[in-house]
Order: structure tokens, then sequence, then C-alpha cells
């Protein structure tokens, strides 16, 4: 009575919870699955490792993947940062207490697709927990260095805001272990502080480059009057500029390595009109110009990293477009081989390490590399999976391909499962260059389209990777095109045989591309002022068709009419044609009443599935230092917009997708964070179930046959949610329930999808989707008494099989095996019968799924069906179960037999000592040794070794048994055989323990 | 299976709190789970438990003598292995796992091992047994809100308990040990909170990072009479 009076009590206050907010926890069991992959990796912003710890504990910093920490000297990865702002801009470890870390957010590595930040972090626990120190309006952080002799005095070296005039740039530093902050060193609002070195011999003595920069959506330019280098021998208290023997002003960004063994000796990369490689040998009281290669001066604003060798103040690393290296204190370099791995272009971290300086880890845009030689030769590491996906996609192959372009790594293709799981070689690079859209033709399974930067477009055949261009061309008398540096490919969702492209014009095609008809007038503003991308770049010119603008970004055919195309545009227009393009009606001045900024950029468009004339997009205005989230729906095709806003967004939009089942479940990706509604956009909560909180989400598809979510993030790969349908299901059904079984729908029988032997090895690998379907529950809130199992019940009532569940709020999944309780077998030898954890599968037919709450239960009728297209028929299952279920008896009557023995053996023997006669002790003594003999011939009884076989009768047994239940084929005649001679054995030991009485 | 010694610790301690400071949380807890006055008198525990696996059983039978002695007695198909652990020394024999004869328990899992002979739980009194706690703010274990705490024994090692603001119960412990030389996290899920007799509440489903399924506790005796030969292990 005390036991149901609780659990009753249990439920009555679970009711009066039931007004709880939505939040991820609803997704219960239903977490995301990391597809990585680490096959091409991603942009490695900051690597610092222990230096007490001879390099097995490091810490890495990524684009938009957050902060990793190996403790295997990289054999190993885990993430550490997940619940926090995932573009890193700089670490540092506390080498006094070096479980002390902290994280400067917003990589400044300022090329056009760079995330922001939103502070400072620390933890005091190696990465366990974090708190937020400040500087949270900095938006990029550079480098952070900790005075060697004082743990209490930070430097946090702040570029600061990209796109705007900010006065939180500069060079900050705090005298009480972060607890406050001061800016030491400011210049004005468009230059911030972008390196900075400390002696360490003299701590007081503190290098700082400034630097003037700024961005637009349509130019760059590095360098200004603000740049320059500077010196303090106060701590920081009071500067001056460092000039003697460099180069006339105005300067770009300067890279400033110091000597840790001799800091007199400093090295200095300038971008200036000349770009070049200045050292000195005085503190930097006067410089002299060396030669430089290539190499060592290109791209100044994005190569930065310089370093010297802790111990020899000759060794140079100049990380940059390649990697070079120096041994004669920088006046001259070479670069490493491309022997062990092909070392991937664009490097932006590296560290050494201080005890066995000939090991080197190296961040790069594809990732971290391992030399072990000084860097003549590297190991790629494979573990890291923060690939910097632009676009996701996928196709209906049977597993499910994916399809997706990432920043300097291609177009690549990989499957949702594969045996032994998802490993780095189930990915392939189908095209090269920075990767954006991926698009599988609709129609043609051997065909997808693909592209690198500013409108490269392709068709590509998927078996052999070769390629055709088809970037349309300008016609006769028609302006150059316009292409941004992430074109949109798009295929028709109401007709999967159109394939569009959009320059400023769109392009449609019926025919794969062979052939191209231009849809459209220019939807672009068109702005002349927007378009001079030829002078990007600043003091060094860099035209790369990232600044191009006044073009195409989105493009979208609603799934009820191949006529209705949306196209959104990057300086804010949005068109939607009703004609298939005869027509066009530009509706972006109607969003001026909610708020939404008239030249932000359309990021993603949704046509509805459920109504013609509704459609969803979301606007990006980041580019103009706007981080707001900006997502709305029009349900009059355009001519009157609802925002739709919720106070848990975070990061400018990116993506909007409808699900195509339930028209209220909604899925929102922004820079920072992926976000869910399930009342139509009415109200949104945060989704953290297995994927980075802040996670920067660009693109979401939800596949047609599975009900998988596939999200693709810039910075940590792809993940997918497997079959969201549960959630269809939500609002409606369950609005105050406790509880809740879903119907079962029916399973067909098998085991499983895939054979093969163990796991993948060898860098990230991802498991596979549940091979069989589960049974699905919801739980209004966790339970916090009583206990959640599941029986399964054949059509006579006969309980058959019993499986545990999970107590937690929100979906919770069980899966069945589809196989009855494996049978009791023979005990008393010192090795384990595998047969004890096998079981038949059942027969096709009815059953009974209960779900036991606590006291409560609830039953779903589940039935199991045969697969008709397998070349397994029916008649074959039966004779399969048939003999299973005959040698799952003869193991039980064995396990019996044995017992028996065993039972009368100890009897005996408990017996014998009680004996007095020696005739009668020996003649009972001989019975004991009898049933021993009997018992060694039905189970092993003198190995001891798990490496030692010992084959007796339950080995056999479980040989023909094992096999039987798992083949998905009728037993061959010489199993069948054997199972007629297993039994005459079994029936000759019964016999033998009869006449043993 | 051994981490079966951790989660049974943890369950011993878990109670609950709803207040700002650690020690106000730390109160609650012990309030929630039986109050400090029943778990002081908590000295030996048996327990038996079982865990499914596609309906294959695995029998689990617990002995504890606080700060004493734990041994963990495991059934597989009428195969029995057993952990042991004193404050002195421990011992696996694991014949389903191929193992022949008892093997020693390496050091450093030992030293971890240690802490977990506490079985009134390092949360109770953690002031006078050397530990210090420290309130990390509020996390949603599985959709209850909780309190994150952390506790830094006096050995050193340290484990996170996440506290059920609303009835104070520890639904989820977080530890730290260190395995080779290499620090390795596991995570103990705990519900089904039941009082016994004792006036204690213990957490009578637990599941461990490193089970394939949920352990359940079937009978928990309180302060039974523990044959010490029971931690014996003939080597």
């Amino acid at each position: 009575m005390k036991q149901s009076f609780i659990a009753i009590s249990l439920f009555v206050s679970c009711a009066g919870s039931a007004s709880a907010q939505l939040n991820s926890s609803i997704f219960g069991m239903m977490e995301a699955r990391a597809l990585g992959p680490g096959s091409m990796s991603g942009r490695i912003t900051a690597i610092e490792g222990v230096e007490k710890d001879e390099g097995k504990t490091l810490y890495v910093g990524t684009a938009g993947g957050g902060v990793w920490k190996t403790q295997t000297g990289g054999a190993s990865f885990k993430p550490v940062f997940d619940k926090y702002c995932q573009s890193i801009g700089a670490l540092a470890i506390d080498q006094r207490n070096p479980k002390t870390i902290y994280v400067g957010t917003g990589e400044s590595n300022m090329r056009n697709s760079v995330s922001v930040g939103d502070g400072l972090y620390r933890t005091t626990d190696g990465g366990d927990n974090w708190v937020r120190l400040g500087l949270d309006s900095t938006e990029h952080i550079a480098k952070i260095v900790i005075d060697p002799s004082n743990s209490q005095n930070i430097y946090v070296a702040a570029p600061g805001p990209l796109w705007h005039d900010s006065q939180h740039r500069g060079l900050y530093k705090s005298t009480d272990g972060g607890k406050s902050w001061e800016k030491i060193l400011y210049i004005d609002p468009r230059t911030g502080c972008a390196d900075i070195s400390i002696d360490p011999k003299q701590p007081n003595v503190v290098y700082a480059t400034t630097w003037t920069f700024r961005r637009t959506p349509f130019s760059f330019e590095s360098g200004g009057v603000g740049s320059g280098i500077f010196k303090s021998v106060d701590g920081g208290k009071t500067w001056r500029p460092l000039e003697k023997g460099l180069p006339a002003k105005p300067y770009g960004r300067v890279a400033l390595a110091m000597a840790p063994s001799a800091p007199e000796n400093l090295i200095a990369i300038i971008e200036s009109a000349k770009t070049g490689l200045y050292i000195s040998s005085d503190g930097g009281e006067s410089w002299k110009q060396q030669s430089a290669t290539f190499n060592v001066v290109a791209r100044p604003f994005y190569f930065s990293t310089l370093v010297i060798d802790p111990k020899d103040p000759k060794r140079v690393y100049r990380p940059a477009y390649a990697f070079a290296y120096s041994s004669d204190g920088g006046y001259s370099f070479a670069e490493a081989s491309n022997e062990g791995a092909n070392v991937h272009a664009d490097h932006h971290a590296l560290w050494i390490n201080p005890t066995h300086t000939n090991q080197l880890f190296l961040g790069t845009d594809g990732g971290v590399f391992m030399s072990m030689d000084r860097g003549s030769t590297w190991m790629f590491m494979q573990n890291l999976p923060v690939g910097q996906f632009y676009h996701v996609d996928v196709d209906r192959h049977e597993p499910y391909r994916i399809y997706g372009g990432l920043q300097d790594n291609g177009s690549w293709i990989g499957p949702s499962a594969s045996p032994g799981g998802i490993g780095v070689g189930d990915w392939k690079e189908m095209y090269g260059g920075d990767g954006f859209w991926v698009v599988p033709d609709r129609r043609d399974p051997n065909i997808a389209y693909a592209e690198s930067q500013g409108g490269d477009v392709n068709r590509i055949d998927t078996r052999t990777f070769k390629s055709v261009s088809i970037r349309p061309q300008p016609g006769t008398g028609e302006p150059k095109l316009r292409w941004n540096w992430n074109t949109p490919i798009a295929t028709g969702q109401a007709d999967p045989g159109n394939l569009y492209v959009g320059a400023q014009f769109l392009y449609r095609s019926k025919d794969q591309g062979r052939s191209w008809e231009r849809i459209s007038p220019d939807l672009t503003t068109n702005d002349p002022r927007k378009q001079e991308q030829e002078n990007s770049g600043g003091l060094s010119a860099d035209v790369t068709s990232a600044e191009n603008h006044t073009t195409i970004f989105t493009i979208s055919e609603s799934p009820l009419d191949a006529n209705i195309v949306c196209v959104g545009t990057d300086d804010g227009n949005l068109q939607i044609t009703t004609d298939g393009g005869k027509t066009w009606a530009n509706v972006s001045a109607n969003l001026a009443g909610t708020g939404i900024p008239s030249q932000a950029w359309v990021s993603s468009i949704e046509p509805s599935a459920f109504d013609r004339q509704t459609v969803y997009a979301t606007f990006d205005h980041h580019m103009y230092g706007d981080h707001r989230t900006y997502v709305a729906r029009s349900t009059d095709m355009g001519k009157t917009w609802k925002r739709l806003e919720s106070a848990e967004f975070t990061g400018f939009a990116h993506r909007i997708r409808e699900d195509r089942v339930n028209k209220d479940l909604l899925f929102l990706g922004t820079e920072m964070g992926l976000f869910s509604s399930l009342d139509g956009g009415a109200s949104w909560f945060r989704m953290k179930n297995s994927i980075p909180w802040m996670a920067l989400v660009r693109d979401i598809q939800i596949h047609p046959n599975t009900h998988d979510l596939i999200v693709g993030t810039h910075g940590r790969g792809i993940f997918i949610i497997d079959d969201i349908s549960p959630l269809r299901n939500l609002p409606g059904e369950l609005s105050g329930r406790d509880i809740h079984f879903f119907p079962a729908p029916p399973q067909t029988l098998t085991t499983g999808r895939f054979g093969g032997g163990s796991v993948v090895n060898g860098g990230f690998a991802a498991g596979n989707p549940p091979a069989l379907p589960a049974f699905q529950y919801y739980l209004k809130d966790r339970l916090t008494s009583g206990v959640v199992k599941l029986e399964i019940h054949d059509k006579s009532g006969k309980l058959i099989q019993s499986l545990p569940g999970s107590a937690r709020k929100g979906i919770n999944r069980i899966y069945w095996n589809q196989r009855i309780t494996p049978p009791k077998t023979a005990g008393g030898s010192t090795k384990r019968d595998i047969s004890g954890f096998i079981a038949p599968q059942v027969l096709p037919g009815d059953y009974v799924a209960t779900l036991k709450v606590g006291t409560k239960s609830f039953t779903q009728p589940v039935t199991l069906v045969h697969d008709a297209q397998s070349t397994f028929t029916l008649a074959d299952r039966e004779l399969q179960h048939r003999t299973a279920m005959e040698l799952f008896g003869m193991h039980e009557e064995l396990a019996k037999l044995v017992a028996d023995i065993m039972a009368r053996q100890k009897s005996y023997t408990d017996s014998l000592p009680k004996i007095t006669r020696a005739k009668d002790k020996r003649r009972m003594q001989a019975s004991i040794d009898s049933l021993e003999a009997l018992r060694g011939t039905l189970v092993p009884t003198k190995q001891t070794s798990v490496f030692a076989d010992e084959e007796r009768l339950r080995e056999r047994i479980t040989e023909v048994y094992v096999a039987v239940c798992n083949n998905e084929q009728a037993p061959t005649n010489l199993q069948l055989a054997r199972v007629r001679e297993l039994r005459r054995q079994l029936d000759e030991g019964l016999t033998q323990f009869a006449k043993l009485r | 299976m051994k981490s079966i010694f951790s989660m049974l610790a943890s369950v011993l301690l878990f109670a609950s709190a709803s207040a700002q400071s650690v020690d106000e949380v730390i109160a609650k807890h012990i309030d929630a789970i039986g109050g400090r006055d029943n778990w002081k008198k908590v000295n030996s525990i048996k327990a038996e438990a079982s865990l499914s696996v596609q309906g294959t059983d695995v029998a689990v039978t617990l002995y504890m003598v606080h700060n004493k002695a734990m041994k963990q007695v495991i059934n597989v198909m009428n195969m029995e292995g057993y952990v042991v652990m004193t404050d002195k020394e421990g011992w696996t024999f694991m014949p389903f796992m191929g193992q022949t004869a008892p093997e020693a328990i390496p050091a450093e899992q030992l030293k971890a091992g240690v802490d977990e002979l506490d079985i009134q739980g390092d949360l109770l009194d953690y002031k006078e047994k050397g530990h210090t706690a420290e309130l990390l703010g509020k996390e949603d274990v599985d959709g209850a809100e909780c309190y994150k705490l952390k506790l830094t024994r006096k050995s050193g090692n340290s484990s996170t308990y996440f506290i059920d603001t609303k009835n104070h119960y520890a639904v989820r412990r977080t530890s730290k040990m260190t395995a080779n030389g290499q620090e390795v996290d596991l995570t103990m899920n705990m519900s089904n909170f039941q009082k016994l007799e004792g006036g204690i509440v213990y957490a009578m489903t637990q599941e461990n990072s490193s089970q394939p399924a949920p352990v359940n506790f079937t009978k928990v005796q309180v302060n039974p009479t523990i044959d010490p030969a029971v931690f014996q292990v003939k080597k």
C-alpha cells in the first residue's frame, strides 16, 4: 500500500506541473548523432599545450567548433566548450596552474565568413566548467598572454568588431586574475590590437601591434594610420611606437614574434605598401629588413602567425599559405615537404612542445597536423570533426547519402550509415576549392551539382567524380555576371527536373545544365557603389570573389507549384515569381514594418508545403554590425510579413525549415544555435540534445523517407537527429498528458542492415542509426519514483520479452531486438556460453507491447511482418524458427540435466564424511566420479582459460544454435542433420543419468 | 561493473536543496534523503540488484561496511565474479571476462575507490571530512532543473552532483577517474527513489555510462550483519 501511495503521489505531482514551458528536454532520448566527419576537419585558430605535460595535454581552438582537449597528445580529443560561443580567437594556459585556461571568443582571421565572439571565458578545472569574465563586446580576440611571473596579470589583444566602428577594441589588462579589466592601449574606433608579446625575463616589457581594418559586405580594407608596433617597459602603463628601421606608414596587420630564449630578438612581418620581414636584436629599438619568400609575406591579414622555437632563437616558423621555417633567425626560409601528409594550406596556429621541440602541432584551414621532425613531415589528425559546412543536402539512396560544401575544403559526399559506423574513409571529396551548395539531382541518382567560390558550378558524376562546368555565361550585350562567393544552386521541389543557379539573373535548366534559360531580369539593387571589388584588400590587394555583391544568394521553388520561385539577394531584395519567371515581384519593401533592415542579406527562403501563399524567410544583417535574429513569415505571397521572435534567439539567421508533415513544426538555424518551434513560430526553444548550444547552424534538411533532421554546421560538421516523427504529434495529441505511449508502426523482421566485424578504426567515427524501429513514449516530467519497462506478449498472452526503459523527460525510446528471452544454458564450467545471450527471432504476427511506468500500464499492438522482397522466404523463416526453438529447448534440457547432476554430486559429497565404512565410501566416491564423467561429456570441466577450447555437447549445440538464430536463411541440410544428431547425444546423456540413479 | 561501487555510494548520499548557498543546498539534499541522523546510523548495507540486457539477467549483490570494505558479487549465467575493495587493497575476479584468478586493482583506481567506502555519503558532514564543495549554478538534467554542485574530496578526487531543485534528490553524478594517467569521465544517473528502513531514501535505479543497462535494486538491507570473511579474497 505504501509503495502504491508513493507512486500515485508522484503522478499527481506531475500533473500539477504540466504547464512547464517547452524546452530542448522534450527531445528526451532523441539525441543528435554527430556525423563529423574528421576527414577534412576545419579551420583551427589556436593551439596551446601544458608545458609540464610533455605534449600530452593540449587545447585546440577552432573557427566554429569550440574548444577541444586532448590528454593523449592528439590520439583522442573531446569538446569542452559546447555550451558557449563556438568561434574561438585565442587560448592561454596558466602554466603555473595548468587547469586554468582562458578562452577568447571571436576568431581574428578576418576573412569574409569569420564568426563573432561574446567575450572572454575561464576554466579552473581543465575545461569542465567555465565562467565568462567580460569583454563581451570585443567580438574578436586575437591573443591572450599571462604574465609568467604573476598569474593575476593577463593581457588580451582585441582587434574588435570587423563590420563597424567600436570602442570595444584595443589591448586590455587585468591585474586581478580577470575580475576587472583596464584598456591599456587604444588608438581609435577603427583600430584594434592584433598581437602581443611579453618578455619572459622582464615581464614588464610588453610589445603590441595595432591594426586598422574594416569590412563591408562588398569590400575589405586592411591598413590605416592607426596600425603600428608599440613597446611598454612598465607593464602597459605607457607605450611608445617602434619605428627605427621600419617601413613608412601606413601599416596593415603586423605579425610579431619574440624568441623566448633570447627575448631581445624580435621578428615582425609588416603589411605595408611593400610588405616585408623585419628583424630586431635589441628589443625592437632598431630593425633591419630581410629578404622574404612569397609565403612569408602573402596575405598578411589572414596569415598572422609567426613563432620562434622556445629553445633555439634561430629557429623561426612561419605557418601561412604554406609552412615555412628558417634555421638562421629569419634570414632565409624553406618549406615543408608533403611526405606523410599533404599539409592543408592556410595556417593559423602553431604550438611547439617545449620539452621536445622537434614536436610541432599546426593548425590549418583543414585541421591539426603534427610533426615530429620540426616541420619537415606531418601527420594529419583525423579525429577532430570541426568541418565548416555551408550547405547540406540528402538523396534517396538506401541508406541515404549526405552532400555538403565546406569552407576551404571542397564538396563532399558521405553515407548516413555504413558497416561498422561511418568513418573518415566513407567520405569522399567530389569537387575542390571552397565548397558551398552541393545538390543531388532529384531524378538521376548518379548526378550531383557542386561548385567552388564565385559561381564555378559543375555537374558531377557521383560514381567517378568527373565534372563538367555548367556555369551560365553572359549573352551578347549582357553585363558581366555577378556571382556570389556562395552562389546558390537549387533543384525544383515541385518539378524535380528544374535546376536553378543565380548570378544577378536567375537561370533555369531542364536538362542538367546542358542548356540554360535566363528567367529573370537583374533581381538585385544593382548598386554600382557595391561593385568595386577589384579595389578590395587595402594595402594588400585581396580579390577572391569573397566580396562580390549585389548578387542572388538564395533560391527556392515552391513544393506546391513549380511556377512559384522565390529568390533572395545579398543586398536585401526578396523577389517572387508565380509564373515561372515571366514576371517578378520585389516584395522586400513590404518587410519595412517588421524592423528587418532593408539591406539585410536574404539568407534563406522557405515556401510552405501546405499553402501556396505562405513563405518563410531569414535575414542576415551582421555585415552591418547587427547580429539580431531576423526571421519572418508571409501568408499572402509576400505582401505582408509577420516577424517571428523569441527571447531564446541568438545569432544572425541562416536557415528556416518547415516540416513537411506538421506545418507548425519549424526549425531555425543561426550563427549561434539551432531552434525549434512546435506551434508555428509562436514560441521557440534552443535545441541542446547533443548539439552544441551555440552551434553555427548553416543548413537544415528533413529526410522525406526516414524523417531524420540533418543539420549542417559551420564548425562542427553534420548532426543527425534520427526520426523526428514523434515531434509531429506532440503539440495536439499530448497536451495535458503526463505519459503517452506512441502507436507502434508495423516492423519488418530483420537482423539489422549491416554485418561485418568491429567498428571502424582510425579517425573520427560516427555511429549508425538504430537498425530497428523504437517503441516510443513521452514523459511530461522526469520520473522520480518507480521504474519504466516494456513487456512484449505474443498473441496467446505469453510474456516473451521484458526490457528496461528510461525515466527521462520527453521522448524516450526502447529498442526490442525482435527476439524472445535467451535460453537458460548449462552452467558449471569455467567458460561463458554465448547462447545465453542469443535468442530466436520471433515469427511474423501480432504482438502486444505493454509500457509500464510506475504503477500505470499502456498497451499498443505491434505487428511484425516478413520482408516479402527478401530472398529469405516465409517458409524459410518458419523452418529457421522451428529449428532455432528446437535447439533452444535442447539448451534448456541440457541446463536442467547438468543442474541435476551437480545437485546429486553435491548431495553425495555432503554425505561422504558421514559414511564410515570404507567400502561404502569407495562406492559413493565412484558414483560421484561417474556423475563427473557424465558431466564432462556435457559441458567443459577441465579448461581454465578462455583461450582453451573444450568442446562438449553444450558447445556443439551452441555452434548450430547461434548459426541458425543469426542467419537470415533456412537452415542448411547439414545443420538440420546435425540437430538430429545432437538430439540423439542429449538423449543419450539423459539416459545415462537415469541409469546412474 | 566496478563502477557500481561509485553508483551505490553516490546513491546513498543523495538528497535535496533549493537554496542559494552550497551549504543550504547540501542541507536540503540531506534532509530529502532521510536526514543526517538517519544516515549517521548507517554502518552497513547489503543490496540485491539486477540488470537486464535484452532479456538476459545479470544478478548483483553488494556488501558494504562503512569506511571499511565493499564487495560486489556479479552472477552471469551461473558464473560468479566479484570486485572487492577495502581501505587497503582491491581485487577483481571476473571469470566471464576470462580471468582465471583474482587480479589486483591498480593503485590509482583503488585510490578513487577508497573514497566510495564512505557509504553515508561524502556530502554528509563534508567539511568535517576535509572535503570542499562549490555551487556552480543550475543545469538541466533530462528535463529536471538541478543545482550543479562540485565536491572536491580530501583525497583530491572530485565529483559533480546534480540535485533536483524540486525534490532535492541527486539525479546525476559525474566523476573523474584516472586510468593510466588519463582522466576518464564517468556519469551515473539515478531515479526511482524509495524510502527504506531507517528512514533513508535510496535511488533504486542507477544507470552508469559504462554499463549496457540500468541497474535495478530489488532489496536493500540497512545495517545487516556482514561477516568480514565476505571481503576476504582467496588468492
